[in-house]
C-alpha cells in the first residue's frame, strides 16, 4: 500500500514562474492492483508518479510505503528503494542506444552485484515471456515502437520491483499494440504486482485490467 | 613569515572552517529547534534536503582538521632552520607564546573532529536521522574550539620573527629543567616503561574486547584517552632516548626529523589514529539504545575499537623495534 498525504509539489518556488503541480493530494493506492491517474495534460500526473516512484520530493507532504516514510529518506537510501521496489516504464522508454536489447534489460540490475550469468538468464527470461527472445542481441533503435516498450517493461522488471509505474505507456503505440500492453498489465497483476500509470487513452482507462482510475485537473484529485 | 605553502595553507584550512561552521550556526540552531521527523510541512522537508548537505560540508571541514595537525607538526619541525637556537619543532613553537598553545588547540581540534565524524558516520547510516539534533548541537559546541583554535594559530603565525632567538628542545625537555614536560622526561626508563606496555596492552586489550563483544565501550574511550597519554610519557622518557641513542635527549619532535628518518611519523600517526578511534567509541556509546542505531552503533563501534587495538598494538611493536635495534644501553641486565 502507498499512502500520499497532503502531497504539494512546486517547481521554480520563489521565483516569478512559480508553478504548483500538486496542490494538496491525499490518497491511497492499494497493493496488487492496477491504478491509473486520468486527466489532461498539466494535470499533475506525471508529477505525482515521480513522488510515488521516489524521482523527485514533494515541497510539502509524505509519502508512507507499507509502514515506512519514503519522501525524507535520504538519498543513498532513496536509491536502495528506487532499484528494489519500483520498476519504471518511461513515455519515450529512455533506452540506451547503441546497446542491444538484452544489455538495456540487463543495465539496472549491475549495481545490485549479483552474479553476470544469473543476471543474462533472468533478462533473456524476462524478454522470453514478452516474446522478444529473437531481438535480444539487436540495438534497441533498430527496434520497433512496441519491440522498445516491450524492452522497456523487461528492464523495469529485471530487478523484480513490486511496484511498477508507467508513464503514458501506450502514447507511442497503436491500437494493436495498446491491446498487447495491456495484456501484458493483466500478467503483472496476475503475478501480485501493483501498476500505477498514467494515461489518457480510452483504451488503457476503461480497461478491465485497470482496478482503479484517479481523475485529476489542475494538481488536485477530482475523481477516484 | 606567513607567505610559506604550508602556513598559508594551514590559516586557509582553519579560516575556512570556522567561516563554513559560523555560516552553519543559524541553520544548526533551526534544526535543533524546529526538527519534527514526524511532520510534513514544506519547513520539515526543507531541513531535511538541506541536513545533508550541510552535513556534507561539515564533514568535509572535519577530514580538513584531521589533515591539518600532521601538516602543522611537519611545517612546525621543517621551519626550525629559519629561527637562531631552533633545532626541531620546540625551537618554533618557543618563537612566540601561542605556539605551544596552538599546537595543543590544533590536537584538541583533532579529537572533536574525530568523534563528530563518528556520530554523523552513525547518523547517516539510520534513515530517519537520529542524531541530526546532537550533530548539530555538537557542531556549535566545536565551533568555539575551531575559532579558538584558529585565532592560536593566526596570532603564531603572524608573530613569527626570524631575529627572534629561540631556545631549542635541550632547555624544555631535559630532566634538569622546570615545568610538566621536563618532570615526565626525568622519570626513570623502567617504571616509564612498565607504565607505557601495561597501559598499551590494557588499551588494546579493551578495545579488542570491545570489538568482540560490544561491552565496555567508555571503558575501551577512557583505555585510549590513557594509552595516548602513556605514550607521550613513553616517548619523553624513554623511546627518544633509544631513537637519538643519546640518555639526556629527551624531545618528542625531533624524531620526526629527516636525520632520525622521520621515524616519528611512525609512531604518532597510528597513535593519533588509535587514539580518534577509540574515543569515536565512546563518542558513540551513548546512543546504542537509540532505536534506528541499535545494530548500526555497535557494528561501527567495533570497527572502531578494531582501529585502534590494530593501532596501539602498531605502537607498541615500533616502540619496540626502536629500543631494540638501539646501541643505547638504558636498562642493565
Amino acid at each position: 500500500m502507498i499512502e500520499l498525504k497532503q502531497i504539494r509539489k512546486a517547481f521554480n518556488q520563489g521565483r516569478p514562474n512559480e508553478y504548483w503541480a500538486l496542490n494538496g493530494i491525499d490518497l491511497t493506492i492499494e497493493a496488487q492492483k492496477v491504478t491509473a491517474f486520468r486527466g489532461p495534460s498539466g494535470s499533475g500526473k506525471t508529477t505525482l508518479l515521480t513522488i510515488v516512484g521516489c524521482l523527485a520530493r514533494p515541497t510539502s507532504g509524505r509519502v508512507r510505503l507499507a509502514e515506512d516514510e519514503i519522501s525524507g529518506l535520504p538519498e543513498r537510501f532513496l536509491t536502495d528503494i528506487r532499484r528494489s521496489t519500483f520498476g519504471f516504464v518511461f513515455q519515450q522508454f529512455n533506452l540506451i542506444k547503441g546497446l542491444s536489447a538484452l544489455e538495456n534489460v540487463m543495465l539496472p540490475a549491475f549495481p545490485t552485484g549479483r552474479p553476470h550469468r544469473e543476471l543474462r538468464e533472468r533478462s533473456e527470461a524476462l524478454l522470453d515471456r514478452l516474446k522478444l527472445a529473437h531481438r535480444r542481441e539487436a540495438r534497441v533503435e533498430w527496434l520497433s515502437g512496441g519491440e522498445q516498450q516491450r524492452v522497456a517493461i523487461a528492464r523495469a522488471l529485471v530487478n523484480d520491483p513490486k511496484v511498477l509505474i508507467a508513464d503514458e505507456p501506450t502514447a507511442n503505440l497503436d491500437t494493436t499494440l495498446s491491446r498487447e500492453f495491456m495484456g501484458i498489465l493483466e500478467g503483472l497483476h496476475a503475478e501480485g504486482r501493483t501498476v500505477i500509470l498514467t494515461s489518457h487513452d480510452p483504451l488503457v482507462v476503461e480497461s478491465a485490467a485497470v482496478h482503479r482510475v484517479v481523475s485529476m485537473r489542475d494538481g488536485q484529485l477530482t475523481e477516484g | 613569515m606567513i607567505f610559506q605553502p604550508a602556513i598559508i595553507a594551514l590559516l586557509l584550512a582553519s579560516g575556512i572552517a570556522v567561516a563554513m561552521l559560523a555560516a552553519a550556526a543559524p541553520f544548526a540552531l533551526q534544526v535543533i529547534r524546529q526538527w519534527d521527523i514526524a511532520s510534513g510541512t514544506e519547513r520539515q522537508l526543507l531541513l531535511e534536503r538541506r541536513t545533508y548537505l550541510f552535513s556534507t560540508l561539515a564533514a568535509f571541514v572535519m577530514v580538513v582538521q584531521l589533515v591539518a595537525l600532521l601538516l602543522f607538526v611537519f611545517n612546525a619541525d621543517r621551519m626550525a632552520e629559519m629561527f637562531v637556537g631552533a633545532m626541531c619543532a620546540v625551537g618554533t613553537l618557543n618563537v612566540n607564546p601561542f605556539g605551544f598553545p596552538a599546537l595543543l588547540a590544533q590536537m584538541a581540534v583533532f579529537f572533536l573532529a574525530a568523534a563528530w565524524l563518528a556520530v554523523n558516520h552513525v547518523d547517516t547510516r539510520a534513515p530517519d536521522y537520529p542524531l541530526v539534533r546532537v550533530k548539530y548541537a555538537l557542531l556549535l559546541i566545536l565551533l568555539p574550539a575551531l575559532a579558538l583554535a584558529f585565532v592560536l594559530q593566526l596570532k603564531y603565525f603572524l608573530g613569527l620573527r626570524a631575529d627572534v632567538i629561540t631556545s631549542c628542545c635541550g632547555s624544555l625537555f631535559s630532566g634538569d629543567a622546570k615545568g610538566l614536560a621536563a618532570e615526565v622526561a626525568a622519570l626513570k626508563p623502567l617504571p616509564a616503561m612498565t607504565l607505557f606496555y601495561v597501559v598499551l596492552a590494557v588499551a588494546a586489550g579493551l578495545t579488542f574486547f570491545h570489538a568482540r563483544t560490544r561491552r565496555a565501550g567508555y571503558a575501551a574511550a577512557a583505555a585510549s584517552a590513557a594509552a595516548f597519554v602513556a605514550t607521550i610519557v613513553g616517548v619523553l622518557s624513554f623511546v627518544s632516548l633509544y631513537l637519538y641513542e643519546h640518555p639526556n635527549h629527551h624531545c618528542p619532535f625531533c624524531i620526526l626529523k629527516p636525520e632520525y628518518g622521520h621515524q616519528g611519523y611512525w609512531l604518532y600517526v597510528p597513535l593519533f589514529a588509535a587514539t580518534a578511534a577509540g574515543l569515536g567509541t565512546g563518542a558513540l556509546q551513548p546512543f546504542r539504545q537509540v532505536a534506528s542505531l541499535r545494530e548500526i552503533v555497535p557494528a561501527v563501534s567495533a570497527r572502531l575499537a578494531d582501529l585502534a587495538a590494530f593501532g596501539y598494538l602498531l605502537v607498541a611493536l615500533i616502540a619496540t623495534y626502536f629500543v631494540l635495534h638501539s646501541n643505547l644501553i638504558l636498562i642493565e641486565h
